[in-house]
């Protein structure tokens, strides 16, 4: 047999077994992963809607007056939308985006919940998962972005020294934008 | 080379950061806190241990070396990168705070030149028991190496030593008795090339001053 074709041969091989670990891997891990993406997505909304102690959010204390609806969205910059809702009747309060984007070039996702309000109001908003360089990059996390309405980006203040990470921030920023009036406006319906 | 000395020349004589100067750019962004050096060492640790047992098993088979020779580069890589996914995968689900504190930089352990370069310049034409042991000796080394910038600059830049999760010493006392704070400039990247220059400075004087009283105590 040709010397390259046993070369190639041997390769194919060793990635079968390659892959056959990181399934058998991944069989056992991805069931925790999940369970973990869900908890901090879960503190991510709990910082909106459970801040008793900040007068600001008690018309938000959905456990009495309000209910939640995970809705998964398979598109593209979404993952999925918190529908909140005030009990027994089908006004939207407040929409939850769990929105995610690369920014310039990057190759790894920076994911965001954004809490919107009717008004296009953007009731707050925290970083639920990233890549950024420890230490320094993480200044991301408590960073005030300076934006409080999704009618207008332009005051979008990006963090020194990690662009790429402000940039999918504010690319996230855009992509609710982009869907948020419509949503309230009976989109979701469809 | 006996054993002990497969073992333990990645510590000090061939050390990959302070000697080689191999595997930079992780060390420089994880070395924020001694935590995140430990966690980066385990994960090279466990990838530089088995990918040279993985290569020298497959190069110490005459009739598979021959096989493998011409694509021993994409051979490596797939090893490699098989083992840097398990880490990654295993640390998402286990040790969720590291995983995230070190980010992008636990995928990036595919390309670490240490890894690479053990893997090419030594699994390759050793047993797998003494590549085992070099690879055990230069991830102790590295993470050895790690830990001591990380410290250097988590003290200067933050007056706190984080060893493990909520596990810390805080050592602000110091810059209090002295009169000054911390100098956040060290948990940053420049000060990350400080250090490692401060350091890398000053392990070069301590080795040409032995090498000094070697060569005067040879003419002697």
């Amino acid at each position: 047999m040709n010397k390259g074709l046993k070369s190639g041969l041997v390769l194919l091989v060793l990635g079968v077994i390659s892959g056959t670990l990181l399934a058998l891997v991944n069989s056992f891990t991805s069931p925790l992963i999940a369970k973990i993406e869900a908890a901090a997505q879960y503190e991510a909304l709990k910082e909106f809607f459970y801040d008793v102690e900040d007068p600001n959010y008690d018309t938000f204390i959905f456990t009495e007056d309000y209910g939640l609806v995970k809705l998964e969205v398979d598109e593209p910059g979404v993952e999925a939308i918190f529908i909140i809702k005030t009990k027994g009747t089908d006004n939207i309060e407040a929409l939850g985006y769990l929105a995610y984007a690369y920014g310039n070039d990057s190759d790894v996702p920076i994911t965001m919940l954004i809490v919107v309000e009717s008004d296009m109001y953007i009731t707050g908003y925290t970083v639920v998962s990233h890549k950024e360089t420890p230490g320094w990059g993480a200044a991301i996390l408590d960073n005030n972005f300076g934006v409080t309405t999704l009618i207008d980006l332009t005051g979008f203040d990006s963090v020194a020294g990690s662009t790429l990470t402000s940039d999918a921030i504010e690319e996230c920023f855009v992509i609710v934008a982009a869907r948020a009036s419509d949503d309230f406006g009976g989109g979701l319906d469809d | 080379m006996t054993n002990t000395e497969n073992l333990f020349k990645g510590f000090v004589k061939e050390n990959p950061l302070f000697v080689s100067v191999l595997g930079m750019c992780p060390a420089l962004a994880v070395s924020t806190s001694l935590e995140n050096a430990l966690g980066m060492g385990i994960g090279v640790f466990f990838v530089l241990v088995l990918s040279n047992l993985i290569i020298s098993l497959i190069m110490s088979n005459e009739k598979l070396a021959k096989l493998v020779k011409p694509v021993r580069i994409p051979v490596y890589i797939v090893v490699i990168a098989t083992l840097v996914t398990i880490v990654e995968m295993v640390m998402h689900a286990f040790l969720t705070p590291l995983y995230n504190s070190l980010g992008v930089f636990i995928p990036l352990i595919v390309v670490n030149c240490i890894i690479l370069g053990r893997a090419e310049a030594f699994a390759a034409s050793n047993k797998p028991l003494d590549s085992v042991l070099d690879g055990m000796g230069m991830a102790l080394g590295f993470t050895g190496a790690l830990a001591i910038i990380a410290v250097f600059r988590e003290f200067l830049g933050a007056g706190t030593i984080t060893i493990w999760g909520s596990l810390s010493l805080e050592l602000t006392g110091v810059f209090d008795f002295i009169g000054i704070t911390p100098i956040a400039m060290f948990v940053q990247p420049a000060g990350a090339f400080l250090s490692f220059g401060l350091i890398l400075a000053a392990i070069t004087a301590i080795g040409n001053k032995r090498t000094e009283k070697l060569a005067k105590g040879a003419i002697k």
